[in-house]
């Protein structure tokens, strides 16, 4: 069985110049099984972030290869890299990232909409996910009404909606107060296990990363260590 | 849909700046409207003036007669002419004059004096010469019980040979032959007032001024009134066709000095209205360009989650024209019943204006589909065009760079 998420000896670098470069992503190889739910940790600059987005197709790696299912994405661009991530990734953000102009609903049904699914369908499975995100009754409002711990949830409503294969989350609860972020983290797992689908998520919270069923350490864009629990 | 709606509300976002731009957009478009109408209004007001008054829409002469006029240019035929002008559709009326310069005696007085023959039934559906009567009546062309033709003068003339109504006038002046003319006349009319562009004018009947100037059923202009004064230059030309030895001109050519002022003029609104839309569109421009600038952030956000780059270019196109489109929607409701009005009723000028030669002392407007679509055209080609690049600049945006910037 092919992984779900491989990358091969993956490096971003920024920077031109020998002395000045930064690694931010240094040869990184890793596997990830489908319904895996993993947490990338590791301190300030060690390259969480650069190396979700590597994953999730937002950024070009320097060297190596990022395949997903077995496709490599850097051989995708334009529309058809944004179909891939609109049908295969889902994203959560740190700071939210809800469209301030529409309603918790209107986010979630956003992306069914750009799939061309049925508007009978996306009523349904917009109210669905507000149920499953425990946000019955909230969807009309706009996400300047929502609280942050609230914004989170439609945020990885938006995520899962379209049923991706993977959900890659940076520092999804670096914005909330500890006790919304692990309540946040529980309804991540709860989902990952019920719809097996693959998370991987970044954080700097110990409290969070015990949460999570493999833990891989990063260190100045290098992988230092890879625990399964 | 939803794109629709997400353009929508993100004009009503920047509520204040959204409404900067609409009036901006509206008022540009409320000035390009009303100047537009303006023009064209006291264009067509002084081109119906003048055209009415004598010029007709086309004319017919003799050779270069429009330009150095001779007596012996005439137009030689001039009843198969008439056959042919009253048997075209597009031509509304006709009629024929025979000119001379003469002087005239009174009495007492002499003064030089234009002399124009004119074909009078004829005259009355082509030209106003019968509505500008002041005084008497407009003269038949028969010979009263004493022998004598009727003459119409203008007030200037009467004036200054000290003559009116039922008065006797002398004209000498020189016949086609060579043979010097002169004839007694009754003056059974006045034209005009001392200030009117016949003061020093007299209208004879066409067969009394042939017989004077002894050039017996010739003459050396045939004015022409058509349905459309907007078929002017086509008709011309194909009556140019049929016409081979005469000339056929429009009245763009009779009245080539307003004609040339005119295109200058409007070149001026053209330009004026150009900088009224460069204006717009700076403001436009700057308004679009914020709205994509500080939502960099959200662009790559919505890339990110699979939006397609052609749709957020899309997007920024949809959102400026909507608002360029309700602005300008806006501008219309309030520029119709004010050019509706300009049109129906205008205004009076404090100070009269000179319209290519022509002076003017009530302005009206014109009220034509162009007047309205022109600039609504301009408009909103302008802010599409502005969105154009800017909104390919939004599309480019790297989620990651986005992201990073907060
Ligand atoms: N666009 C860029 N240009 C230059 N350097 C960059 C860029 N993006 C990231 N870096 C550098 O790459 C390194 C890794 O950054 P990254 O954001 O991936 O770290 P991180 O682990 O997510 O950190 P944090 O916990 O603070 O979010 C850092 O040294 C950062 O300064
Ligand atoms: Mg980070």
């Amino acid at each position: 069985m092919t992984a779900v998420i491989s990358t091969n000896e993956v490096c971003r670098y920024f920077g031109d110049e020998e002395e000045t470069m930064v690694k931010a992503v240094d040869r990184v190889s890793i596997e990830i099984e489908r319904g895996e739910f993993t947490a990338i940790v590791g301190p300030s600059g060690s390259g969480k972030t650069t190396l979700l987005h590597l994953i999730g197709g937002l950024d070009n790696p320097t060297s190596g290869s990022v395949e997903l299912s077995g496709t490599n994405i850097a051989e995708m661009s334009g529309a058809i890299l944004s179909d891939f991530r609109r049908d295969h990734i889902g994203f959560i953000f740190q700071s939210y990232n809800l469209i301030p102009v529409f309603s918790a609903e209107e986010n979630i049904e956003y992306i069914m909409l750009l799939q061309g699914v049925e508007a009978s369908e996306r009523k349904r499975r917009v109210a669905e996910m507000l149920e499953q995100v425990g946000l019955e009754g909230l969807g009309s409002r706009r996400p300047n009404k929502l609280s942050g711990g609230q914004q989170q949830r439609v945020a990885i409503a938006r995520a899962m909606v379209s049923h991706p294969e993977i959900i890659l989350a940076d520092e999804p609860t670096a914005n909330l107060d500890s006790k919304t972020g692990i309540a946040l983290l529980d309804l991540m797992k709860e989902l990952n296990e019920k719809h097996n689908m693959t998370f991987v998520f970044s954080t700097h919270d110990d409290k969070i990363m015990t949460r999570a069923g493999r833990l891989i350490h990063m260190m100045d864009g290098e992988i230092e260590s890879d625990e399964v629990k | 849909m939803l794109l629709l709606k997400l353009a929508f509300r993100n004009i009503f976002r920047q509520r204040r700046r959204s409404l900067l731009t609409a009036i901006s957009m509206a008022g540009g478009y409320i000035l390009c409207t009303f100047s537009f109408s303006l023009s064209e209004g006291s264009y067509n007001n002084a081109i119906s003036f003048f055209t009415l008054d004598h010029t007709g829409h086309v004319q017919i002469h003799k050779e270069d007669y429009l330009q150095r006029p001779k007596i012996h240019k005439t137009i030689d035929d001039p009843e198969q002419l008439s056959e042919i002008l009253d048997s075209r559709e597009d031509i509304a009326a006709h009629t024929l004059r025979v000119f001379a310069p003469g002087i005239a005696y009174s009495d007492t007085d002499n003064s030089p004096a234009q002399i124009i023959g004119v074909d009078l039934e004829r005259e009355r559906t082509t030209s106003t010469l019968e509505q500008k009567v002041s005084s008497g009546s407009y003269i038949g062309s028969d010979l009263d019980s004493d022998g004598y033709y009727s003459a119409m003068i203008g007030a200037g003339l009467a004036n200054s040979l000290n003559i009116g109504l039922g008065d006797e006038l002398i004209l000498i002046s020189q016949g086609a032959d060579g043979s010097v003319a002169n004839d007694i006349y009754i003056v059974n009319g006045i034209i005009g007032n001392r200030d009117s562009p016949d003061r020093n004018t007299v209208f004879l009947p066409l067969v009394a001024a042939q017989e004077f100037l002894s050039m017996y059923g010739r003459v050396h202009e045939v004015s022409i009134l058509l349905n459309d004064e907007g078929d002017s230059r086509s008709e011309a030309s194909l009556l140019q066709e049929e016409l081979q030895d005469l000339s056929v001109a429009p009245w763009q050519v009779v009245e080539s000095t307003f004609y040339q002022s005119m295109q200058t003029d409007k070149q001026g609104n053209n330009f004026s209205m150009g900088v009224i839309v460069f204006l717009v569109f700076v403001g436009v421009l700057n308004t679009v360009l914020m709205s994509v600038l500080e939502r960099t952030r959200e662009f790559g956000v919505l890339k990110a989650i699979g939006s397609r780059p052609t749709k957020i270019a899309l997007m920024i196109t949809l959102e400026t024209g909507l608002l360029a489109s309700l602005s300008v929607l806006m501008g219309l409701l309030i520029s119709l019943p004010l050019i509706g009005w300009f049109t129906a009723v205008g205004f009076e000028l404090a100070q009269p204006m000179d319209v290519g030669g022509i002076v003017m002392s009530h302005m009206t407007g014109e009220m034509s589909f162009y007047v309205f679509a022109i600039p609504l055209a301009l408009i909103v080609l302008f802010a599409l065009l502005i969105s154009i690049p800017t909104g390919i600049r939004a599309a480019r945006i790297s989620p990651t760079e986005a992201m990073r910037s907060t």
